[in-house]
């Protein structure tokens, strides 16, 4: 579409300025970079989020509405275990304080077998409906197709796991195509800024200098520039820093588990035993679903804060991946080099020791 | 490279051919059998590191597990004869209910964070950072799995963690891509060998005339009286004897494995591993195969992780909990050996696939560049129209939008101009 739209306004400029073909080409050549740029860049990082917010969607839906059978179960138990307490009580409301510890200390036990076990089998201490929450299956739909897999939320029924394959079948190859893109992207409006500042720099240096040349030096300058692998570290680690704070000052971490917690997410492992939004509950115990009920929003906000984060992040990480990985091909172009004269003098040697001329054809032939 | 350009030249001295294995022998030693020991040494030397650091702070963490239950019940005791509801059963309910609450969440916690609770009671020692369990720990953390069932608690472990996975990360992905490479050329050497029929020359080269024979059928439709009978077959085979040599002699490299059976592989592999999976730790087939896609795709979400099932079954006796752990040991074992083969092969997989869908891209980058040059022909055929009408030329446009293969349109252009 864009294509022809461009072709149409071309011709259209044709008719009306006969001359000057220079100026409409170089229109057309934008146009069509702008049009690509648009389909491959923006349009990738389009899909990858609606097909996250689509995601989010379906597994709200699916397990959202799934009722976990285990917390019927366990208040069973918990109500039986108070009115156990309750008998206890009774028997015992003499001051006999140790009878009155093994009695609770066996039940409390037995409760506590009794739950582990649930747990294994898929206890929450939520119901579904508040933990599929929208932001929560978008961080899950994040965490699946990026390949994290915090683990915080899992999906407990049938047709949400085959889905969450399905899912990541489809949502991997996407997401490796936005990384590679955004990458190449990020890399080369990176590497645009660095032989910019050098420029400026160089310039600042050879202010005295003519101008002249300046000017001869720089296209010199700017063909040779890679970009040293020490500055992507920077960039990198500057990133890890801000999330670091910022996730330590929302969520009371210290800055060892909030940078444990970054690097953990932006290296794809994603253990899951630090969680953005769940930590609220956990240091109130007592007041757990007045909490919620309270930081909700926030904790939504949160979540869709640390959704943008990771996956600007990735996006970062592959940046710096490209970035380096071209440094490390200049020098193994250079140590391939290096090697390939020895490998010369080492064949020449070989020649003159042997002495037959028909070895020596071989290696000719081999490596050169 | 080198190895590629060594095969298929004429025939050499002895000595030299046994120059080239050896080096090849070499270099296979030190690319792909140095990397895979590195790896495995590596994997060895983390799990050391760990439990060095991890295993005196989880063992001081399981002690607290028998102090929460302490005070909760001293928080029970208090508060039935602080305050003094004691005949209220409502209010006690609630205040019970609270606390039993509290001690359950705390629990689930921790259990979830990876405390595996006292069962028993009487395995009081036993810790999850056992050699296979840290065996387990590095491997998610190198492969980026992170199951999150073991996890570090102390400040050490967590910035030992971030350096290792630098430095692993790494390691492991130059692994996997010379594993896959490995396996994939191996493959195409299986699946030339095999299923193309190259083992035996004779039967290649019937099949191999065969088809050509079929190929010509099909191009020169028009004249089926000529090249009819079995006796042409024989005749198509002897004309084009040499191209058949050729296409046998082919190295085997330059096949393309097709897609599906990639697929399949995969496929059939996951399943695999769901099986054995389903045997070892009684999860369901569904499950299993979900746990097994969840690893291999690196997402590992935790909710199933290996040697779960195992770790609740030494329940009565000394002799089952041993038996019980060397199961897990073994479960351990056997789960990272699958996790790394799979993941080679999955690369392997994506190696094969890769070719495919490069040289398909290559074939429609071509066409579209063809088609992208006759458009710009077309465009400069336009501008020299310009003294026809207007409405002519949009017309043309028109047209050459609508046309989705635009190839005969600059030739019907300059007829029209001329």
């Amino acid at each position: 579409m864009n294509r022809q739209r461009s072709s149409v306004r071309s011709s259209r400029g044709s008719n009306s300025t006969s001359n000057g073909s220079d100026p409409r080409e170089k229109f057309k050549d934008c146009c069509r970079k702008f049009a690509v740029f648009m389909c491959t860049q923006v349009g990738v990082g389009a899909l990858i989020i609606s097909y996250a917010l689509i995601g989010a969607l379906i597994f709200e839906a699916i397990e959202g509405k799934a009722n976990n059978t285990e917390i019927v179960t366990i208040n069973e138990t918990r109500r039986i275990l108070v009115s156990e307490l309750w008998e206890v009580v009774e028997d015992y409301n003499t001051l006999n304080t140790t009878a009155f510890i093994v009695r609770v200390n066996d039940l409390l036990f037995n409760y506590q077998l009794n739950f582990t076990e649930s747990v294994k089998r898929g206890y929450e201490q939520k119901p579904p409906g508040e933990i599929w929450t929208y932001p929560a299956s978008l961080m899950f739909c994040l965490s699946v197709f990026s390949m994290i897999g915090y683990g915080n939320i899992v999906p407990k029924t049938k047709w949400g796991k085959v889905l969450t394959m399905v899912y990541a079948t489809f949502g991997i190859p996407l997401y490796i195509l936005y990384f590679v893109s955004m990458g190449k992207v990020l890399a080369s409006t990176f590497k645009w800024v660095y032989t910019w500042m050098h420029d400026c720099s160089n310039d600042s240096g050879n202010a005295n200098s003519s101008e002249e040349g300046s000017s001869l030096q720089l296209p010199k300058t700017k063909k040779k520039i890679i970009v040293p692998s020490t500055a992507c570290l920077w960039v990198i680690s500057i990133y890890i820093a801000g999330g670091t704070v910022m996730f330590a000052e929302w969520e009371n971490w210290s800055y060892t588990n909030s940078a444990y917690f970054v690097s953990t997410s932006l290296c794809k492992i994603g253990f899951g035993d630090f969680n953005v939004g769940k930590t609220r509950f956990i240091e109130k115990n007592g007041t757990m679903i007045a909490d919620l009920n309270d930081s909700s929003a926030e904790n939504h906000s949160k979540l869709v804060i640390n959704f943008i984060f990771i996956l600007f992040g990735m996006a970062l990480v592959a940046m710096c991946y490209i970035l380096m990985r071209e440094e490390v091909r200049e020098k193994y172009r250079e140590i391939k080099e290096d090697t390939k004269m020895c490998m010369e003098d080492v064949s020449a040697k070989f020649a003159k020791c042997f002495g037959t001329t028909n070895i020596d054809d071989e290696y000719e032939e081999k490596y050169f | 490279m080198e190895r590629k350009r060594s095969i298929r030249r004429r025939p050499k001295p002895p000595f030299e051919r046994l120059k080239d294995h050896c080096r090849a022998f070499t270099a296979f030693m030190f690319s792909n059998v140095g990397i895979t020991f590195l790896v495995v040494l590596y994997i060895i030397g983390g799990s050391f590191m760990f439990i060095a650091i991890e295993k005196p702070y989880d063992q001081s963490r399981r002690e607290t597990s028998k102090l929460v239950r302490n005070e909760t019940i001293l928080k029970l005791w208090e508060i039935l004869f602080e305050n003094d509801n004691m005949f209220n059963y409502a209010s006690f309910n609630e205040t019970v209910e609270k606390i039993l609450l509290d001690y359950q969440n705390t629990y689930t916690e921790r259990q979830r964070k990876g405390v595996t609770e006292d069962v028993s009671g009487k395995n009081e020692n036993s810790t999850q950072w056992t050699f296979s369990g840290g065996f387990l720990y590095c491997l998610t953390v190198i492969t980026t799995i992170g199951y999150g069932n073991i996890t570090p608690s102390t400040e050490l472990g967590k910035i030992a963690t971030i350096f290792y996975a630098i430095i692993g990360m790494p390691l492991f992905l130059l692994y996997l891509s010379n594993i896959g490479d490995i396996l994939a050329k191996s493959f195409k050497w299986i699946y030339a060998k095999c299923c193309l029929c190259r083992v035996c020359p004779n039967i290649a080269r019937r099949r191999l005339a065969r088809e050509k024979h079929k190929e010509k059928l099909r191009q020169n439709g028009d004249f089926p009286s000529e090249s009819g009978g079995t006796d042409s077959g024989s005749i198509s085979s002897y004309e084009n004897d040499s191209e058949i040599e050729m296409e046998i002699m082919k190295n085997p490299q330059d096949i393309t494995v097709p897609i599906p059976i990639c697929v399949a592989i995969m496929i059939g592999y996951i399943l695999l591993g769901a099986f054995i999976f389903d045997a070892w730790e009684g999860w369901g087939l569904l499950d299993s195969s979900y746990f097994c896609f969840i690893s291999l795709s690196s997402i590992g979400l935790g909710d199933f992780s290996p040697a779960m099932a195992l770790k609740i079954e030494p329940k009565e006796g000394q002799d089952e909990k041993d038996v019980g752990i060397r199961n897990v040991d073994l479960s351990f074992i056997f789960c990272s050996v699958y996790l790394l083969l799979g993941m080679a092969l999955i690369a392997m997989c994506f190696n094969l696939m890769q070719e495919q869908v490069m040289h398909k891209l290559a074939v429609l980058k071509a066409c579209s560049k063809q088609c992208f040059k006759c458009k710009r022909q077309t465009k400069k055929v336009e501008e020299q129209v310009q003294a026809q009408p207007e409405a002519k030329l949009q017309e043309k446009e028109k047209s050459v939008s609508a046309k989705t293969s635009t190839s005969f349109f600059p030739t019907a252009s300059s007829h029209s101009h001329e």
